[in-house]
């Protein structure tokens, strides 16, 4: 399949063959899709001196900005990297090459870029760009746009009428440092959405260096340099936010964060919050309900990978994989150690199940970032989508068994146990970011993913014949969203919310593949502690679920 | 290094020649062993010279002065006085190894080696026949010195370099003689996979079975390749091959069960890492390797074979794991007290390794 992809000419011999096309492609679940009217390219200009940001970027959101049930595409940008890059940096952000954009999509699937209309083109010269987090902060019904940043971060408030403003000084969210992921969650269930950033390094362009051979250096590990702590903020409910990342606990523990992913994993109510680690544990704050989190992620046993190593955690996602209703924590990371699966077991605890789950023999020596556990296939089990791509772009110098470009993992899920699936004919790329949603609402998720120098890839799934059912959650209680809710379809658990993966934020709607079921039945437990059951609920529709007023 | 061992001759003294000297050199010589006795070198050193101006042909004198220049570091102003000496009396041993020394401490490898031996100092010999790039003539020499005085660092060091040297010359010997063999095609595919040359190595590898499948250790070497590549597949494949050729091979056995547990064939694995037991029992890898294999399916063995490599092992990293596996297995029974204790004894190992 790859080769054929790879030699464009027999490709177009076997499209006008329609019977061997189908040969050809029967089994892949994703066709990679022009996004037409999309030109960004992602900009993170490395230069010699290997700084680390270079390598880091960069984020997508699938958000629907103006509610016309069309999901729209938002990409991060990274910016110009003089050589030598001296503070005050400057990262050209005014020229358009390197600015962020917004992509409305249109009702035939094409795209409009209405990044200034929106005005979002005022990234902010001193900022690199990273990641992205969306979310409903001020319940008004239209979802606002966190970016994150080398430099300051931005807080656009959606103003309902196409346009965003940028509120980061009266909201108080700017952060600073190296901002990576980021994502919204309603941490003390107040109903309104709190914000969570990780932070991966104490660097600036001065404390900068390179590793390896002098004669070709390469980026060096987050070890050569401190670590930093991460930053919880508070929703106050009036368009500020108070940062409690000490009072609360979280700037009590400093490490490398990357990736960020929420679930209640013990069921006590209260949002948890798992942030992969490049290359230290893994941290696991536990929400203990009066606002201050304890890290159990070690005595857990959600720190270390199945042979007792720190993992390189990249991207990270905290959904329930093997359908026994309780959130698992899948994380990427570099080669040569198999992405880590926690396999929560119910009793607090976890165990690094990667390999008795079949991710020993899927990641070999493959990079991953964004990743999503997303039932692609319709079955009724999520499978894992990873975008990968190593981090250094002369890797193959240093090892030339690794490749810096690479092909996305697709591992559907069979009943526990992941096997490589057919992603389809497809391309390498310096993958980094990705955000998975039904772009087309045909009840199939799709990925859109994000790589180093290249424009975004779409994959459209090219769907089948199981059923789905697709969620839309309606706070009223609770935050408009529903960001916390954990919703069961036909015994299938998902924990509602945009983050996960890598610098990216997804869907916020709820997906559930059905295989054969034509009746689906839900429940759901609202942050705000009220439950809600719904019974022989028609299947393949898109479900809009308002939270009842009482108990 | 070189001169290290020879700080070994100040522990010789001189053997006196028969002193054939005339009688103003001897009262010299006398006058110079004095100063030497009272560690005064430089006036030894001027008492030396005036005994050998005095009488240029007595052997005795000249191998004084020679020492003296010896113990001053100063081989170059020893050599001609000592070959003076040689030539007037080949046959002495101290002489011929006083000026082997100096020779080997000025670089003159090839020149120092007739004069070593005649002394028969096997130690220096083989020094000088390393440098000389005669390393299976070195290894000889040295090994034999090496059982005289087994702990000496200097000569195990270049025991260690001319096996080096000797394996080289080996391999360049195989490689020039017989490029297309089998042997050839393995000794490449080590050196590509030590410059992480990943794919040519493994060609090369795969020449070689190619070659002679039945050659012993080819498909582990290649597994293990595939094996640190995370290729577990491959790896089984490998290990596979390895363990039909050589059924009786513990570290095979041992690296198809690992390679199973990688790939989560846990059943399978705790098998073959049974049978890795059973042929070489207590390798503290081969039970933790267990351990995981068996984690899921039976605790209590996986208990058993953790502890077990608690026994053997004790603040590493791999009883480190061994801890963190046996705390996962308890929490997952609910003893949580039990998890508590490996945490801490897991927490007090890395403290211990600094991690």
């Amino acid at each position: 399949m790859r080769s054929g992809f790879r030699k464009p000419g027999i490709l177009l011999v076997l499209a006008v063959l329609p019977v061997f096309a189908q040969l050809v492609t029967r089994d892949s679940q994703f066709q990679l899709t022009p996004l037409h009217g999309v030109d960004f390219v992602l900009r993170n200009s490395p230069t010699p001196r290997k700084y680390l940001i270079e390598t880091m970027p960069g984020g997508v959101a699938l958000l629907d900005y103006n509610n016309d049930g069309l999901l729209d595409i938002f990409l991060v940008n990274a910016g110009h990297v003089r050589d030598p890059l001296r503070s005050p940096v400057h990262f050209e952000r005014d020229n358009p090459a390197y600015w962020n954009r917004l992509y409305r999509q249109n009702k035939d699937g094409t795209f409009t870029d209405v990044t200034v209309q929106a005005g979002l083109q005022h990234a902010g010269d001193t900022n690199y760009g990273m990641g992205v987090a969306v979310g409903d902060y001020d319940n008004d019904g239209f979802p606002d746009i966190y970016v994150t940043n080398f430099g300051k971060n931005i807080l656009y408030h959606n103003n309902g009428d196409g346009t965003f403003t940028d509120v980061t000084a009266k909201a108080g969210v700017a952060a600073g440092g190296w901002s990576v992921s980021a994502g919204f969650f309603d941490y003390d269930n107040d109903g309104k959405l709190d914000l969570f950033v990780t932070r991966y390094l104490d660097w600036t362009p001065e404390t900068s260096k390179t590793c390896g051979r002098i004669e070709d250096p390469m980026y060096c590990p987050p070890g050569e340099f401190g670590s930093t702590t991460n930053i919880l903020y508070h929703n106050r409910g009036d368009g500020t936010f108070e940062d409690v990342s000490v009072s609360s606990g979280i700037a009590a523990k400093k490490g490398h964060g990357l990736g960020i992913a929420f679930a209640d994993y013990d069921g006590d109510g209260f949002t948890d919050v798992f942030v992969a680690n490049d290359a230290t544990e893994q941290f696991l704050f536990h929400n203990n309900g009066n606002g201050k989190f304890s890290e159990v992620a070690l005595d857990s046993g959600a720190a270390l990978n199945n042979s007792g190593k720190m993992p390189s955690g990249m991207g990270v996602v905290f959904q329930d994989y093997d359908n026994d209703g309780l959130p698992d924590v899948l994380i990427t990371q570099l080669p040569h150690e198999p992405y880590v699966l926690f396999h929560n077991d119910g009793n607090k605890s976890f165990s690094a199940l990667e390999l008795e789950t079949g991710f020993g023999a899927l990641s070999g020596t493959s990079s991953g970032w964004g990743v999503g556990l997303e039932d692609f296939d319709n079955d009724g089990w999520k499978d894992a989508f990873i975008v990968q791509g190593h981090v250094f772009d002369n890797v193959h110098s240093y090892d030339n068994s690794l490749r810096y470009r690479d092909v996305p993992l697709l591992a559907l899920n069979n009943r526990g146990h992941f096997q490589r699936g057919n992603v389809g004919p497809t391309r390498a790329v310096a993958g980094r970011g990705a955000a998975f949603g039904d772009l087309n609402n045909d009840g199939w998720i799709d990925a859109v993913t994000t790589s180093l120098g290249d424009g975004p890839q779409f994959y459209l799934n090219r769907g089948g014949k199981s059923h789905w059912l697709t969620i839309t959650l309606r706070g009223m209680r609770s935050n408009r969203d529903g960001y916390g809710a954990r919703v069961q379809v036909n015994g299938q658990v998902r924990f509602a919310t945009a983050a996960g993966s890598y610098l990216s934020s997804s869907d916020k709607r709820l997906h559930f593949g059905l295989g054969d079921n034509k009746k689906a039945e839900i429940e759901i437990r609202w942050p705000s502690g009220i439950r809600q059951t719904l019974r022989d609920v028609p299947v393949d529709q898109f479900l809009t679920i308002k939270e009842p007023e009482r108990k | 290094m070189i001169q290290a061992l020879l700080f070994l001759h100040l522990f010789l003294q001189p053997q006196a020649e028969a002193s054939q000297a005339s009688a103003q050199a001897k009262v010299l010589l006398q006058s110079g062993i004095d100063a030497e006795n009272r560690h005064d070198l430089d006036h030894a050193l001027v008492e030396f010279r005036k005994a050998a101006e005095s009488d240029p042909s007595s052997p005795e004198v000249l191998l004084r002065l020679g020492d003296a220049y010896m113990k001053k570091h100063d081989a170059a102003e020893a050599i001609p006085p000592l070959k003076r000496a040689a030539e007037l009396s080949p046959d002495s041993v101290p002489i011929q190894q006083l000026l082997g020394y100096a020779l080997l401490a000025q670089g003159y490898a090839a020149e120092a080696i007739p004069h070593l031996e005649i002394a028969r100092d096997p130690g220096p010999l083989g020094i000088a026949q390393l440098e000389h790039d005669e390393p299976a003539k070195a290894m000889a020499n040295l090994q034999s010195a090496l059982e005289n005085d087994p702990d000496n660092p200097d000569l195990l060091f270049y025991v260690s370099r001319a096996a080096t040297a000797a394996g080289s010359q080996s391999t360049d010997k195989l490689l020039a003689a017989f490029p297309s063999s089998a042997r050839a095609h393995q000794t490449r595919g080590q050196s590509y996979y030590q410059m992480k040359m990943i794919p040519e190595a493994v060609k090369e590898y795969e020449q070689a079975i190619a070659i002679r499948h039945d050659l012993p250790g080819l498909h582990l070497e290649l597994g293990e390749i595939y094996a640190a590549r995370a290729e577990w597949l491959k790896a089984e494949e490998q290990f596979r091959a390895e363990t039909t050729l050589q059924p009786g091979s513990a570290e095979a056995a041992f690296r198809l069960g690992d390679a199973l547990v990688q790939e989560g064939k846990m059943k399978e694995a705790a098998d073959e890492l049974r049978r890795s037991d059973s042929l070489h029992p207590n390798m503290p890898e081969t039970l933790y390797a267990m351990g995981r294999a068996l984690a899921a399916a039976d605790p209590s063995a996986a208990e058993q074979a953790l502890n077990g490599v608690l026994k053997i092992e004790q603040n590493t990293s791999l009883a480190a794991q061994a801890d963190l596996l046996l705390a996962t297995i308890h929490r997952k029974q609910g003893k949580s007290e039990l998890a508590s204790r490996e945490m801490e004894d897991y927490r007090r190992i890395q403290e211990l390794r600094g991690q």
